[in-house]
């Protein structure tokens, strides 16, 4: 039978299963690395349960860029396949405003086993329309060899970096480049101070005075403390990562990944000699951590919703969340799977920092104009840390254009129920 | 001289007309169709991330926010100043390489062979590389500045608009200097050694015979040359969304860029449509008037 099925795949193989009875549905992976296997393996338990239904692996790119087009495209033309699709957190609102996503309506679903930074990134218009599958947050790592303890504040960590610059080069690094990574460290340093990009009803806050506060503490860094290098505007993961991991710097802002990924000796001078916690707050604010990671939603025009969303349920569930903290080191996005102690022994980072980090989590503005919005903050943002702008000015004019971008798309009377007036 | 009522020219004709027929309708189909679709959508709001707004016909509104869009112009001056910034540099470099490979010297096969390497770069590998090169911490070109003493300390090339530009500039005269010396050369080749013989018999120096053989007869090439890079280098894309991701800020944005930016990260097809629109009006204009106005030479009938 496999024989035959293989010498029939060019010429529609799936049909012939439908015949004889068994459903077949993709999801979107990109399947390089460790990822690839894990999938597969848990696709392969998934079948063994669920007989009649046939998974297969649709790839995309790695690259969430990359990735967003694809979909956009896809969706766009009302392509049934991939059924089920990875989400990075910041587009599902987009997707479901676009009417792309189906809302998960099911009685099984329990919402309040999940964090709850990481479900309000799945809702749009008072629908869940996804499920977390794993977390990624913003982290502060220390050197434990230059940084007596954890920074308590936002004023401590400045005084331990500007301490610990007379034996590295750089007291702090993060990731300043015009690009997304910009928005998830300035969320961090808003909520720090107690401010927000926008609210709920998509007012948009971030001209507010605590703003302005948050995008002075990170321009001071680099200008007036000079614990920042003027380098760090043009760093991404990566290059932050270095800094740290070839010990120049006292302090990073990065993702988890560099837990691991510093821990090899052969590569990293600092090995051993670090730790991490969240971003510490000033007063009047909060410890914040920007939300990444990803959801599984189901495509709109999938012919098996069903079957689908039995699928998403799987991979979300427990046993598959602690198998992927343990094989690749991804955060869970359920409260029990941190209780377990296979989670505590596998994972790299104490699993109690990582909760704790999972639970200050906080999703950047739900909006399906969010691309748009992060934009015209990014530009902004970058401006001023550049100095080519005061953080006043620049932050006035961020709110000004983000402003106009939603009047334009009438967003807020949609959004309230009252009629759309405006169409430009 | 026509002659107008010979039937058997009209048979001929009507059997031209057959022939041409299946071209012109392939052209329609995968050229005129797309570009009359995307001008139909450039008059309509279409906005996919809020499908209440339906699409409406909303007439010259795109073109009249586009007016307005101090974006687009800005973006627009940064592809004019690409542009004039590296096809002058590529010409006179080009020229330069491509009199340098024509003179016979040993191994002018393999130095033509090599001067093609930096063309057969993909474009975003090279960006990367040059990205590399320029970084503030790593980078060669700062460590070379810092020890030759031009630099006191390393400098953070992408922060800034006029320092950014540097490394674009020259990663695309890098790679496509290559081209221009090639077509160049192919030109160069065509002209007959008999008039350079004649000229040198003539007591002409080589400065002469440049300004008064070479260039002339090379003018049919050089403007075939400038169409290719004009319009290339009108419509850049990849380079710099892989080198600087047009900043700082907008500082280096194309006009390409930030159509891509609209239409695939906004999903404002209407207003993205515009933009394709006017790129292609600029691009075809261009075209024209290299061709209407110097492109009789290429046919080479009038002289």
């Amino acid at each position: 039978m496999a024989l035959v099925c293989a010498a029939l795949a060019v010429v529609g193989c799936g049909e012939r299963e439908r015949e004889s009875g068994r459903t077949v549905i993709t999801i979107s992976s990109s399947v390089v690395g460790t990822d690839g296997p894990l999938l597969r393996r848990q696709l392969d338990r998934f079948m063994q349960l669920h007989p009649n239904i046939e998974v297969r692996l649709h790839r995309v790119s790695d690259d969430a860029t990359q990735r967003h087009q694809l979909f956009v495209q896809w969706l766009n033309a009302r392509a049934g396949d991939p059924d089920v699709l990875e989400l990075d957190v910041v587009w599902t609102s987009e997707f479901a405003a676009a009417g792309w996503l189906l809302p998960l309506k099911d009685p099984s679903i329990d919402t309040t086993a999940f964090f709850p930074g990481t479900l309000r990134a799945c809702r749009w218009a008072g629908d869940l329309y996804a499920l977390p599958w794993y977390a990624d947050v913003g982290l502060l790592y220390r050197r434990t060899d230059l940084v007596p303890r954890e920074p308590r504040s936002l004023e401590e960590l400045r005084q331990f970096a500007q301490r610990a610059g007379d034996r590295v080069p750089f007291g702090i690094a993060w990731m300043g480049a015009r690009y997304e990574g910009l928005v998830t460290v300035f969320v961090e340093y808003l909520g720090g101070f107690g401010g927000e990009i926008m609210d709920d009803s998509m007012n948009i806050r971030v001209d507010g005075p605590e703003a302005v506060r948050a995008l002075t503490y990170m321009r001071d860094q680099i200008v007036r403390w000079k614990i920042a290098p003027n380098d760090v505007l043009t760093w991404h993961e990566e290059e932050t990562r270095f800094a740290f991991q070839n010990g120049r710097a006292a302090f990073m802002r990065n993702w988890p990944y560099a837990y691991a990924a510093m821990a090899d000796t052969a590569q990293s001078r600092v090995a051993g000699r670090y730790a991490v916690s969240p971003m510490p707050a000033a007063p009047g604010g909060h410890p914040t951590a920007a939300l990444g990671g990803a959801q599984l939603a189901i495509n709109r025009w999938t012919e098996h919703p069903e079957a689908a969303f039995r699928l998403v349920a799987f991979i979300t569930a427990p046993a598959q969340q602690l198998e992927r903290a343990v094989a690749i080191g991804e955060f869970p996005t359920l409260r029990a799977v941190y209780d377990d102690p296979a989670l505590r022994a596998a994972l790299a980072i104490p699993a109690d920092d990582a909760r704790r980090a999972v639970e200050s989590a906080t999703p950047r503005p739900v909006t399906p104009l969010y691309t748009q919005l992060s934009e015209i903050l990014q530009i902004e943002l970058h401006r001023a840390l550049a100095g080519q702008r005061t953080p006043e000015a620049a932050l006035a004019d961020a709110a000004r254009k983000m402003n106009a971008a939603i009047e334009r798309t009438g967003l807020r009377e949609y959004m309230s129920g009252r009629p759309v007036t405006s169409t430009r | 001289m026509r002659v107008r009522a010979d039937p058997r020219l009209r048979q001929d004709r009507r059997l031209a007309v057959a022939f041409v027929t299946p071209a012109i309708s392939v052209i329609a189909l995968i050229a005129i169709f797309p570009l009359a679709w995307t001008v139909w959508n450039s008059l309509h709001l279409q906005d996919l991330r809020m499908p209440w707004l339906g699409h409406p016909f909303v007439g010259l509104d795109n073109y009249a926010e586009l007016a307005r869009d101090p974006r687009f112009w800005s973006s627009l001056g940064h592809t004019l100043f690409f542009t004039v910034a590296t096809v002058a540099l590529e010409l006179v470099l080009g020229m330069v390489l491509a009199l340098a490979m024509n003179s016979a010297f040993r191994g002018r096969g393999a130095a033509r062979a090599t001067s093609l390497l930096p063309w057969a770069i993909p474009t975003v590998v090279a960006a990367l590389l040059w990205r590399f090169m320029f970084d503030s911490q790593a980078g060669i070109v700062n460590a070379l500045l810092v020890a030759i003493g031009i630099l006191e300390q390393p400098m953070v090339w992408f922060i800034e608009a006029t320092t950014a530009w540097i490394p674009v500039i020259l990663s695309d005269v890098w790679k496509t200097t290559p081209f221009v010396a090639i077509l160049l050369l192919a030109g160069l080749q065509n002209i007959d050694k008999t008039l350079y013989e004649a000229a040198e018999v003539d007591g002409a120096s080589a400065w002469w015979r440049l300004w008064h053989i070479t260039i002339p007869l090379l003018k049919p090439t050089i403007f075939v040359a400038l169409i290719f890079r004009t319009l290339d280098a009108f419509r850049v894309f990849d380079l710099l969304y892989a080198l600087t991701g047009g900043g700082p800020g907008t500082a280096t944005e194309p006009i390409a860029l930030y159509t891509h930016t609209i239409i695939l990260q906004h999903l404002r097809f209407g207003y993205g449509s515009a933009l394709s629109v006017v790129v292609f009006v600029i691009t075809f204009a261009l075209a024209i008037i290299y061709i209407r106005g110097l492109g009789l030479r290429l046919s080479g009938e009038e002289r």
